[in-house]
């Protein structure tokens, strides 16, 4: 632009109404994305539903099976049986992962907070998790966190937020390799709870380290990545800290482990 | 004599299963699909335990348990089943008279010791 356009006020005018429309359009733009956001969200939320209900229904009829009501079963049709329960298990936690992000994405989610022991949910999640990592010869273990005082925050929550990460450890490291759970206090007068979940395994690339915690994202989304999910459990996860006013985040380097860190306020408010 | 139970829920995939499950455990079955089905199916017999899904077709499962009151002749019984544990459907079942509120999947363990437990 030359000069002489810039103090010509009749090109100037020209310029502001070019601008003005633009910004109009954007404007469009982001309505029409927001809208599409949400009919998205509300398609995700019809579905989990919907497949619920038939998958409940066959985990019925196994587990009625399973338990003999029917005649007693040989060992390989008990097998057979506990494969369907197994397999419905897992889609059902699937589906209730994507209702819990539908919930989150809507803000339909409340906190209801009780003051609890936090190292005994770690050591629950712990032990619920332990078969898993006994298959590929994992350890979990909590480090320290005797002395952490109560928290006051959503018990339910926090054990699904622990969850997501300890579940994630497992699925990322390789057999043999090691978990750890660190509980410690920081912040003004150590009011806030930092949870440390750390694991031997791959590792995440520096670049990726965001890419992670936003819903649907995979590291490795190809259709022959080595593991499946929904990929919204980080993105839960973020959404169930970030509702007790805490942050997460994660250290980690290609080939060297995570830790994943979140904290939460040891204290939240009263109703 | 053996217990009657009303299965009130639209899904026949679930209705199905539990009607083995129930038979097989010794109890009679009836079912309803909707709000409608279930006021003429629970006025019509005297049920010992209506197991009752919130969202019907026509509305509410609540409504079949307020419109059977009115006429009195309501189950001895009536557990509510949700998809989704949230306070303020609890307490909204649990004023219009159930006796409790179960959370679906249900385990049919679960399901069978609550169901003992209201007939006890």
């Amino acid at each position: 632009m030359s000069m002489s356009d810039q103090l010509d006020p009749a090109a100037l005018k020209k310029r502001l109404k070019a601008l003005e429309a633009q910004a109009k359009e954007a404007q469009g733009t982001i309505a029409e994305l927001k809208s599409r956001d949400a009919l998205k969200t509300q398609f995700l939320s019809n579905i989990s539903h919907d497949l619920r209900t038939p998958l409940a229904a066959i985990i019925t009829h196994a587990e009625i099976l399973r338990d003999g009501m029917l005649g007693e079963l040989n060992t390989k049709q008990r097998d057979s049986v506990r494969g369907i329960m197994n397999g419905g298990q897992q889609l059902l936690d699937m589906i209730d992962e994507i209702l819990t992000y539908v919930r989150g994405a809507s803000d339909q989610v409340k906190l209801a907070r009780t003051e609890f022991s936090i190292t005994e949910v770690v050591d629950q999640v712990r032990l619920l998790n332990q078969p898993l990592a006994a298959k590929k010869h994992l350890t979990i273990e909590r480090l320290n966190g005797d002395d952490v005082p109560p928290i006051y925050a959503d018990r339910d929550k926090l054990k699904h937020v622990l969850g997501n990460l300890i579940g994630n450890a497992i699925k990322f490291t390789p057999d043999g390799g090691r978990i750890w759970i660190s509980l410690s206090r920081r912040g003004k007068n150590g009011n806030e709870l930092l949870v440390e979940v750390g694991d031997t395994g791959r590792g995440i690339a520096r670049d990726n380290h965001e890419l992670v915690f936003r819903e649907f994202a995979q590291v490795d989304a190809s259709p022959s990545r080595s593991h499946h999910g929904t990929g919204l459990g980080l993105a839960i996860a973020r959404k169930l800290v970030e509702l007790h006013g805490g942050s997460i985040w994660v250290e980690s380097e290609l080939g060297k482990g995570s830790r994943f860190f979140f904290t939460v306020p040891l204290n939240g408010p009263r109703e | 004599m053996a217990a009657r139970i009303l299965i009130v829920e639209d899904s026949p995939l679930v209705t199905d299963a539990f009607r083995i499950l129930f038979t097989e455990s010794g109890y009679e079955v009836d079912v309803a699909a909707t709000v409608a089905e279930g006021i003429e199916r629970g006025a019509a017999n005297t049920f010992d335990l209506m197991l009752l899904d919130l969202s019907l077709p026509d509305g509410s499962g609540l409504e079949v348990l307020e419109a059977l009151r009115e006429r009195g002749v309501p189950p001895r019984a009536t557990l509510a089943m949700t998809g989704y544990d949230d306070p303020i459907t609890r307490r909204a079942c649990l004023d219009a008279g159930c006796a409790e509120v179960l959370v679906k999947p249900l385990r049919i363990g679960d399901l069978l010791r609550h169901i003992e437990r209201h007939l006890a």
